[in-house]
């Protein structure tokens, strides 16, 4: 029962923030931005600090562009491609890894922005968005019941923003369990299931 | 379009979700993405991994400083003041053939770029290096060619832009992604009728570097570009 209450007290705060997004997009609404800012500001900044502990003027910094970019970008959401919390995550990614360009010791002549940008979609039909949905749910409890080991590696790769290899060096584990820990957290996650 | 049969390996996928795989690896995949519907929908998937993950973390509270300051620059922010998007760029050149991700190298078309002659049935023009020092290049055999047999001495990332070729282990057409590491020894043929077109990422020496490391000492990396 406390589980149910907590997920539908999640579902009803996502809810919330999106009609906020939606007052952005539409209004320009600075007081909806202000919430917007309040939920997601503190969890940009934990993103950022996993991968640099003690680094706060980079979480700063992760938190003005992502934000920056949902107050630009707030009418191109689009939630039939992804839920609020998971555009959320993936313009955060996007900034990390366009700060990292920018940042590097070691050049790369590879523009990110062509990259991860908007890979467009005809976004899902119906039968498509139900499957996406079951996709979601068997992830957020899957997620719960996966053993330490495999959850500790994803989040190394997703949080940390680790290679395998560097995972497999810090774990001290062969490249290939990493490889295979990954693959089995997907399966028991059911990320790759065609239903 | 035909069915695709070899996409990235999951692992891949999840670290190009991620976001922490090296971006010549990353241009593969992305390369894929446009031809591959069902990969789309996978990243989906695993991109709201990554979203339940960040969640999950415990919050660092942010500053009333660092809100004034977002708030204080919300007016000034332009679609391009650091947040390019290509939109437009992207929709003049709808009809081009060459993949919306390669376009900051290709601007005019596959024709236009400067390609230089490997062998008899092989052309090749490279596009950019990452900073692990990976090549990046396209690589073009004319129908019915074939490579020279080679094995690697890092690991090769293969997306079939146009034609199609076979080797010792099948047959592959557009669209499809192909990992071959060191041990693999393996002599493509392009098909017949058409000329093959591929984007092949090949990674340096694997002895120095460790295959997904984005550091590279400056010494091997000297000695290493070609
Ligand atoms: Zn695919």
């Amino acid at each position: 029962m406390a589980f149910m209450a907590h997920k539908r007290s999640s579902e009803d705060k996502l809810t919330a923030l999106k009609a906020c997004l939606t007052r952005v997009a539409e209004d320009r609404d600075r007081g909806a931005f202000a919430e917007l800012f309040n939920h997601y500001a503190p969890l940009i900044r934990a993103y950022s600090l996993a991968r640099e502990p003690g680094a706060d003027l980079v979480a700063d910094e992760l938190v003005q562009e992502v934000l920056s970019r949902v107050w630009l970008k707030a009418d191109k959401y689009n939630e039939r491609l992804a839920n609020l919390n998971t555009w959320i995550f993936t313009l955060a990614r996007n900034c990390r890894i366009d700060y990292l360009r920018r940042n590097s010791r070691y050049v790369t002549e590879i523009d990110p922005t062509d990259i991860f940008n908007d890979i467009e979609d005809e976004g899902p039909g119906p039968f498509q968005q139900v499957q996406q949905t079951r996709a979601e749910e068997s992830i957020h409890t899957g997620l719960k019941q996966l053993p330490q080991e495999q959850a500790e590696i994803l989040r190394k790769v997703y949080l940390e923003g680790k290679t395998h290899q560097q995972t497999s060096d810090e774990l001290k584990l062969p490249l290939g369990t990493v490889k295979s820990r990954v693959r089995l957290a997907l399966k028991k996650l059911e990320v790759l299931i065609e239903r | 379009m035909e069915k695709i049969s070899n996409h990235p390996q999951q692992e891949l996928m999840a670290a190009y979700s991620a976001g922490s795989l090296p971006l010549s690896q990353a241009l593969c995949i992305s390369t894929h993405l446009e031809h591959c519907p069902e990969c789309v929908r996978k990243l989906q998937r695993l991109d709201h991994v990554g979203s339940e993950l960040m969640q999950q973390l415990k919050p660092a509270p942010a500053s009333s400083e660092l809100r004034d300051k977002l708030f204080a620059r919300l007016d000034s922010l332009t679609e391009d003041s650091g947040t390019e998007d290509s939109v437009e760029k992207v929709d003049q050149d709808a009809d081009s053939a060459v993949p919306k991700c390669l376009r900051q190298f290709v601007d005019e078309g596959f024709d236009k770029l400067q390609w230089k002659r490997v062998s008899a049935d092989i052309q090749s023009v490279q596009l950019c290096r990452d900073s692990n020092g990976a090549r990046v290049e396209l690589l073009k055999i004319r129908p019915g060619g074939s490579a020279i047999k080679h094995t690697h001495l890092g690991d090769e990332y293969t997306v079939i832009l146009e034609g199609g070729f076979s080797d010792e282990s099948g047959l592959y057409g557009e669209g499809d992604f192909l990992f071959r590491d060191n041990s693999d020894e393996h002599t493509p043929v392009a098909t017949q009728h058409r000329e093959c077109l591929c984007l092949a990422v090949t990674e340096g020496p694997i002895q120095f570097t460790g295959v997904f490391s984005r550091l590279l000492n400056p010494f091997v990396r000297r000695n290493f570009a070609l």
